[in-house]
């Protein structure tokens, strides 16, 4: 396994601050407001850590920096948590492309950085943007996005559900077997992959030789957004070596469609490593701690 | 994998690199070929994934043997693929406004039909569960007669100044607010209620954009008596995300729908759809379809896999009903030029 050791059984989300509900607009909007003030989203936190939480995932957006901050800032208090960031933020680029289409959404991306960064000499010293490596551009960016997180302790580096996902329908492995040994190397943290494709994911990293990478994707007993479908996931979980590839499971409550006792329950009995979930009132918090037993079924 | 379908796809941007993966996910479907101007992309595209890289339509439809093609260019540009595609006897899915005038659209809509060939366009929300579940709820008659709809989208995509550049800047190329969002509202009227007969007061409104309108408003009338409003607005920073939200009246009840959720409000109830009188809620978790392999979102793996399984079918002799065809995009243009007209008219009238 990583030098750095197991990941933890459960993991305390983001989703909660970001004003993200699926089910409701006016609530999510409710959030946002509440948690436009640092203050309050550290308030959580701390009752977060009072129910016994230690690992933290946080998804690279404008808050996250801010948040890292913090923590960093009360290492007597905070420096025993360990990081779960989730890169890279999606909306940032998806606004570029807006402003400047794909291409010049690129160029903004290669040139942000300055003329003294890496990219920047590279440029400099005449490599055409055409001829660019890409693997060595991805592990630029994912340097760039894990900045934030300097002096933490990152146990896995995920990488967002819409690139995973986008890139498995390509089936090629290379930008997979990159991604992860950069994170390997670079961070000393597991490589993570989010995705809605579980069953499809894991079989090609199988193909492909990759082994020791956390899957995270939504399981819950409903079957939402789980591809293709529930019993695949069920089939895949109960013959998954754990060791080889620790699964994560976000999304446990399908957006508030299962309660959190029946949601747990279901996770519970399968063989499922570790948990995500997000809650913003102690109570919810407690609860959903209270529900999730230490050790998940083994395959 | 040798009765594979094999499929190419012009223009590599957002929506053609998100096809390209979810395609080529499909058991019997493959990408065998992508054209796209940039440099920067074919190089990548070329390197890191299976397909051969065209710098454009005519290399691809040269260097492949190809059973279906993907358009998707800006609209502009899509007149002279789709004639090359029709040539080449290729089946073909076309991203939403599909053309600029509804002249064109026609034209290939009646010369696709003819030849035999599958064509549909990528108005997405057509496979989306929460409105394909309304639609459904509206012919089945459970508001009653529809009298009175309003349509509306609101995204953050222009929230300052874009300058000059790229395709979305004039309406030449299929730029502004009218061809790439109030496309998708028209489109969502046409889908449930079928599409208006005139429009009127309409008002196309500049908040950042240079030349092409940002935000859209119109009414829209049916000789039925049937009426309803747009309202489109890609200028609101408020909204996190592009939404659409939907609202239909009618003489026994009231349908509110957006991508998430349907709220329905009935005179009496309807036992067989599981639904009371009064207030009823359904959310996305209720209804939701589950899709062999998922990117970005269930209705765009549900549209594609309906264009491959429609194309299987035709081939196999068997053609099958598309849900969203040349035919139904070109009644969205029609509309579409009605309101540049009555924009226009309008925007006189402010001027006098």
């Amino acid at each position: 396994m990583s030098a750095n050791g197991p990941i933890d059984r459960i993991v305390f989300g983001d989703n909660q601050f970001f004003g993200i509900n699926h089910m409701s607009q006016d609530k999510a909007q409710e959030r946002a407001e509440r948690f436009a003030k640092l203050d309050n989203v550290m308030a959580v936190y701390d009752h977060a850590i009072e129910a016994g939480i230690e690992g933290i995932m946080l998804n690279s957006n404008d808050r996250a920096k801010g948040i890292c901050d913090r923590f960093r800032a009360d290492p007597d208090k905070y420096g025993h948590l360990r990081w779960y960031p989730s890169i890279p933020y999606p909306h940032k680029y998806a606004s570029m492309v807006n402003d400047r289409g794909m291409v010049g959404a690129v160029q903004e991306i290669l040139f942000a950085q300055g003329a003294k960064s890496a990219l920047g000499k590279m440029l400099k010293g005449g490599m055409a943007v055409a001829t660019l490596d890409a693997v060595k551009l991805m592990k630029m960016l994912v340097d760039q996005e894990m900045e934030i997180y300097h002096d933490l302790d990152v146990r896995v580096v995920f990488l967002q559900n819409v690139i995973v996902d986008l890139m498995l329908g390509y089936d090629v492995a290379e930008p997979f077997k990159a991604y992860c040994e950069h994170i390997r190397k670079k961070y000393g943290a597991y490589p993570g992959l989010i995705t809605q494709n579980l069953p499809f994911l894991r079989a090609k990293l199988i193909e492909w030789g990759i082994e020791d990478v956390v899957i995270c994707a939504s399981i819950n007993k409903i079957g939402y957004l789980m591809s293709p479908g529930v019993e695949e996931y069920e089939q895949v979980l109960a013959e998954n070596d754990g060791t080889k590839y620790p699964v994560m499971a976000m999304s446990t409550l399908a957006s508030g469609a299962v309660p959190p006792a029946e949601a747990y329950e279901y996770i519970n009995r399968h063989n499922i490593q570790s948990v995500v979930f997000g809650a913003s009132s102690p109570g919810n918090i407690r609860q959903s701690v209270s529900l999730i037993e230490p050790e998940g079924a083994s395959a | 994998m040798n009765n594979s379908l094999k499929l190419g796809i012009v223009g590599a941007g957002r929506m053609g690199i998100t096809h390209f993966s979810i395609a080529n996910a499909h058991e019997h479907a493959e990408v065998t070929g992508v054209a796209d101007p940039s440099r920067l992309i074919t190089t990548m595209l070329g390197k890191y994934t299976k397909v051969s890289t065209y710098k454009d339509y005519k290399g691809l439809l040269k260097g492949e043997q190809l059973d279906g093609v993907l358009v998707c260019t800006p609209p502009a540009l899509n007149p002279e693929i789709l004639d090359a595609a029709l040539e080449a006897k290729l089946h073909a899915f076309v991203e939403k406004p599909f053309m600029l005038s509804a002249g064109d659209g026609e034209r290939f809509a009646r010369a696709f039909d003819a030849a035999g060939l599958v064509n549909q366009v990528g108005y997405v929300n057509r496979w989306n569960d929460m409105f394909t579940k309304a639609k459904s709820f509206i012919e089945h008659g459970l508001i009653g007669r529809p009298l009175r709809f309003r349509s509306e989208m609101f995204s953050p995509t222009i929230i300052r100044d874009p300058g000059d550049a790229g395709w979305r800047s004039t309406h030449a190329n299929g730029g502004g607010a009218v061809y790439e969002m109030a496309s998708h509202a028209l489109d969502l009227i046409n889908y449930m209620l079928g599409a208006p007969d005139r429009v009127g007061g309409t008002s196309l409104t500049k908040v950042w954009s240079k030349q092409v309108e940002d935000v859209v408003s119109s009414s829209l009338f049916y000789e039925s008596g049937l009426a309803g409003t747009i309202y489109v607005n890609w200028s609101d920073a408020s909204f996190r995300k592009p939404t659409n939200k939907f609202e239909v009246f009618g003489s026994e009840g009231k349908i509110q729908v957006d991508q998430h959720g349907i709220k329905i409000f009935l005179t009496r109830a309807h036992e067989a759809h599981g639904l009371k009188e009064g207030w009823n809620q359904l959310y996305i978790t209720d209804v939701f379809s589950s899709v062999p392999f998922y990117v970005r979102g269930i209705e765009y793996t549900a549209q594609m896999f309906d264009f491959i399984d429609a194309v299987r079918a035709a081939k196999a002799g068997e053609p099958a009903p598309v849900r969203c065809t040349f035919a139904d995009a070109s009644a969205n243009l029609r509309v579409i030029e009605q309101l540049f007209a009555d924009g226009a008219a309008n925007a006189q009238g402010d001027a006098a």
